[in-house]
């Protein structure tokens, strides 16, 4: 019997799967914006109680994130997807009157991801905030800037520029992580492959068209992030001076 | 009347009493060299000032604000009154890393007297230009010299036209080379009649510019009087012997 390598793989599928994964990458990214937002606030949060090893938040805080790190994504987004209607539904037990349906699925996932990625995006805000020389923290409330001052305009500028490469890897994560949330029923560019490919039974054409298209917004995150660090990073050289010094030259 | 006044300060590193019982009055005017073998307190003391150290005991009184020790997280908006008026210079320099010199001067002009952004700009570079950084003003903190450095430390502190001074040993951190160009600014900032107290080893520069000197040891001040009390006629054997020892450097036996 003669078979040919199309029998396989067919270029010509995989290619003419692509415009229609396409179409939903708007959610893959609306997904992985919101979870960012999440996992920003959150990281900064946790990262922020516990460089000040502030009182009873900083146990609990180095608790979440043992909890985030020690359990896998798909099993939070589960719990999440299954766990926050269970938890709403006994607040409507309680008197509350939430209608538990109206929450789009898009919340539990954006919600699961962003705690998760929390976990690691905080442990790059801590390193960072730890690079800061505590001189200059201390040479700004000398100056008689309150320690809010010192926060906003001594120490998080410049752990930022520490922090940038971790965040990065952070966003890059939590878009391939978006994947899993074709788990919870979010048409997103998985989930949207999963339709097409149940039609035909030609898995594998689209999963290589999938991956090349998390691949390319991969590789378009990471040049966006490089031209961002470049702003925070010090430069090599020093600008010239334009004006001239008292109006001589 | 008295600018500053220490009384009966007492601070402690766990069961190590670094000060023990500080009473100090300084005139306006003042430039007070602080010397003394290491360990004694001398950098506690002037830490203890601007309370970036919190002794346990004593009172603190400066112009018109007084502390009583120890400070009580209530009075937080008090300190950062006193701070706003007395600067203080480092050891190793602490500039902002992500600034330029220029922006390291403004930063305080700008935050904390909420001047704007031009006047900040101006006053900064005038003070740059007093330090001999005026071209340097674009320049990070990783691109300047050690001696560079501590001379932008020293214009971000005199752009807040502080009451009183604070250097804590600035000269100790630079290569030997580096240290002239940080004493003459010193010296400089001492001929425009600031109030000083000034931490160092260097001791002939604080013979010259001081116009009294303290001898710290154990916590407690044992020497205080004009330079040439202190130093060539010490009262406690403790002072004499570390004058002796520091004096015996540049005897020729010394000099290979």
């Amino acid at each position: 019997m003669d078979t040919s390598f199309s029998d396989y793989f067919s270029f010509e599928l995989m290619w003419s799967r692509i415009p229609h994964l396409i179409q939903k990458i708007p959610i893959t990214l609306e997904l992985a914006g919101l979870a960012f937002l999440v996992s920003l606030f959150v990281g900064l949060l946790i990262a922020v109680i516990r460089y000040k090893k502030v009182k009873i938040l900083s146990p609990i805080a180095t608790g979440f994130l043992s909890l985030m790190r020690g359990t896998p994504m798909l099993i939070q987004l589960y719990v999440a997807y299954y766990g926050i209607p269970a938890i709403l539904r006994i607040f409507n037990s309680w008197g509350a009157n939430i209608d538990v349906d109206i929450i789009p699925k898009m919340v539990y996932a954006f919600l699961a991801l962003g705690l998760y990625q929390a976990a690691f995006t905080s442990e790059t805000f801590r390193a960072a905030l730890e690079s800061v020389d505590k001189g200059e923290i201390e040479a700004g409330s000398a100056m008689g800037m309150t320690y809010g001052q010192i926060l906003r305009r001594i120490i998080v500028p410049e752990a930022m520029g520490n922090a940038l490469p971790g965040i990065c890897n952070s966003v890059i994560g939590l878009v391939k992580g978006t994947s899993l949330a074709s788990t919870c029923g979010i048409i997103e560019i998985t989930y949207q492959n999963q339709i097409l490919a149940g039609r035909d039974y030609r898995y594998l054409e689209g999963y290589v068209a999938l991956a090349i298209i998390y691949w390319i917004i991969t590789i378009i995150l990471e040049k966006i992030f490089k031209l961002v660090e470049k702003k925070f990073k010090i430069p090599e050289q020093p600008k010239p001076v334009k004006e001239a010094k008292h109006g001589n030259p | 009347m008295a600018i500053l006044e220490l009384t009966n300060i007492h601070k402690r590193f766990r069961d190590n009493v670094v000060l023990d019982g500080i009473d100090l009055k300084v005139e306006k005017g003042d430039i007070i060299g602080i010397v003394g073998p290491s360990g004694t307190g001398k950098s506690t003391l002037l830490r203890s000032i601007n309370l970036l150290e919190k002794p346990e005991e004593g009172k603190l009184k400066f112009d018109d604000i007084e502390i009583t020790l120890p400070v009580r997280s209530k009075s937080k908006k008090t300190v950062n009154e006193l701070r706003k008026r007395i600067g203080m210079v480092f050891q190793k320099f602490y500039l902002f890393e992500h600034k330029t010199a220029l922006e390291n001067v403004m930063e305080g002009l700008i935050t904390v007297q909420k001047k704007s952004k031009e006047e900040a700009r101006k006053i900064a570079l005038e003070e740059l230009d007093h330090v001999g950084l005026w071209a340097w003003q674009n320049h990070y903190p990783k691109h300047l010299s050690g001696g560079q450095q501590q001379r932008v430390a020293i214009a971000r502190t005199l752009a807040m036209r502080p009451d009183i001074i604070l250097l804590d040993e600035p000269t100790s951190a630079l290569d030997p080379e580096l240290v002239t160009e940080v004493l003459t600014t010193i010296k400089a900032i001492a001929e425009q009649g600031y109030t000083m107290l000034l931490v160092s080893h260097e001791m002939d520069f604080i013979q010259k510019i001081s116009t009294r000197v303290l001898f710290l040891d154990g916590g407690k001040i044992i020497e205080d009087g004009s330079p040439a009390e202190v130093f060539n006629h010490p009262k406690s054997e403790r002072a004499r012997e570390f004058f002796e020892k520091m004096y015996r450097l540049k005897e020729p036996e010394f000099i290979i």
